[in-house]
């Protein structure tokens, strides 16, 4: 029986490989384990799968001096360094080592390939998130008035975390923060499931905290460029656009904005960004309060001016009343003065003139009296003169005395009587010799 | 529980409502001057709370 030696037999495999095979491929895999190894060049296995399951896998090889010049050109046009479960397109030379077996080495990656392939990935999520309405969730709360209470979602040791710290504490405008760190693993496999876990937490302390959480900030130590496919996972994803509070981000990386940066309420570039942020939002609350001031105090200088005017003006308008008034009155005593006077005179010379009728009518009145009294007189008189005994005596009329009485009153008369009978031109004395009554009397 | 602080926005609302009454309305001297001391105060208490908070830079699980 011909047999072959095992180094014969793969030495066929090689040479049949090398006669069958073309010298190199370009091939589809998803990026399994990778390991670089002291000399610098690195190990890693190229694998297929269906769903979960691997249905391909083979060893392959990227040598030092390929690998740093590959390695730093995917990084630039990823953004990412190459790493394990990534897809990529490869050009690949399959070789047959005696000793070592088969494996593939890789003397070129097309990272836009690779690009494309996350970037399908990220419209999927984005799908998802849409889809499950939860993609602009976060973007829908409100920001608080002032964010002073802030939740960071950080690794403590990252030199990120360290500027963020640092902007904030030296704020040029001397503001207070109240910063509390959940740690959490920013990067490698488990970065996704601690943020999040990170999330819960505060959520749980935000419940006791004496002052809740204004906010939630979510940064990463910045540097060199790592792996940023947890910040496109849709579980983290989802957990930002849904978590209650506003959140921010401060990833720190240079290619396009992860998902998680697309469904934060802000994102910043970087920490640094982050912090610059926040007190931009103290700083905007405080000009809003001073321009308020400013408002109310201009508005009341503005009612103090006026006020003061009114009541200069006031008083210079009391002042001219009570002058003008003084003015009127004065005009007005003199006036009734005046008045007066003339009335006074008035009423004086019609006194006067009454009286002067009235010295009139009684000089007159008296007079005309005097004249009629003495015309009364007179004819008095002429009627006394008319009766007087002269004037009886010249008219032949004699006066008898008896006794030296008049008989008139004599009432009794006795013969021998003396009898005197006074006549115009003598007086006779007779005695009484007879007497008779007379008739009628 | 410690008595619950007047918030930032209460207080931004209180200045609003200030600014707005004094610019829209004839108020009496005596009720502006009250305003404007109430402004004063509400000012004061904003500025000081921007700058002291009760529990500055705590790293909250450092603790642990």
């Amino acid at each position: 029986m011909t047999h072959l030696r095992l180094a014969e037999l793969n030495h066929l495999i090689k040479e049949t490989l090398d006669k069958q095979l073309e010298p190199t491929y370009w091939v589809v895999a998803e990026v399994g384990e990778m390991r670089q190894n002291s000399s610098g060049h690195c190990y890693l296995e190229l694998v297929e799968k269906e769903g979960s399951q691997v249905s391909a896998k083979i060893k392959a090889t990227i040598w030092c001096y390929t690998y740093q010049k590959l390695s730093r050109w995917f990084a630039a046009i990823t953004g990412e360094e190459l790493r394990a479960g990534m897809k990529i397109l490869s050009h690949v030379e399959v070789k047959f080592h005696e000793l070592y077996g088969l494996s593939l080495n890789v003397k070129d990656i097309d990272a836009n390939f690779t690009l494309g392939e996350r970037g399908r990935r990220r419209q999927e999520v984005i799908r998802q998130l849409i889809a499950d309405g939860v993609m602009d969730m976060n973007k829908s709360l409100p920001l608080p008035a002032v964010p002073q209470q802030i939740a960071v979602i950080s690794s403590p040791t990252a030199a990120g975390y360290g500027d963020f710290i640092d902007q904030l504490q030296n704020n040029r405008y001397g503001y207070s923060f109240g910063v509390h760190l959940f740690k959490a693993a920013m990067q490698g496999r488990e970065a996704a499931e601690s943020i999040i876990t990170a999330m819960h937490e505060v959520y749980r302390v935000a419940d006791q905290a004496i002052q809740p959480f204004d906010l939630l900030v979510i940064i990463r130590g910045g540097g060199t460029q790592v792996d940023l496919d947890c910040f496109d996972a849709y579980e983290l994803a989802s957990h930002v656009a849904q978590f209650p509070l506003p959140v921010v981000t401060g990833i720190g990386h240079e290619r396009d904005e992860t998902v998680v940066d697309m469904v934060a309420h802000t994102k910043m570039k970087t920490p640094t960004a982050v912090a610059e942020f926040l007190i931009g939002g103290m700083q905007q609350y405080e000009a809003q309060v001073e321009d308020y001031g400013s408002r109310i105090f201009r508005f009341a200088e503005q009612v103090v001016r006026e006020k003061t005017y009114q009541l200069d003006s006031l008083q210079a308008q009391l002042k001219y009343a009570v002058s003008t008034q003084l003015g009127k009155s004065d005009q007005q005593l003199l006036r009734l003065k005046e008045n007066m006077k003339q009335a006074v005179r008035l009423r004086l010379q019609t006194r006067q003139q009454q009286c002067e009728q009235l010295h009139t009518a009684l000089k007159n009145g008296a007079l005309s009296q005097l004249d009629k009294a003495r015309t009364r007189l007179d004819t008095t008189a002429r009627y006394l003169d008319l009766l007087s005994p002269e004037h009886v005596l010249r008219r032949g009329y004699t006066m008898t005395y008896v006794n030296g009485k008049p008989l008139a009153t004599q009432q009794k008369v006795a013969t021998g009587d003396t009898v005197t009978t006074v006549g115009r031109q003598q007086t006779l004395t007779s005695i009484v010799t007879s007497m008779e009554p007379r008739e009628n009397a | 529980m410690p008595k619950k602080e007047k918030s930032y926005q209460e207080a931004l609302s209180q200045l609003e409502a200030i600014v707005h009454s004094i610019e829209n309305e004839t108020l009496d001297v005596d009720v502006l001057s009250e305003k404007v001391k109430t402004a004063l105060d509400l000012i004061a208490f904003c500025k000081t709370k921007l700058r002291h908070t009760e529990d500055t830079l705590r790293q909250a699980f450092d603790e642990e």
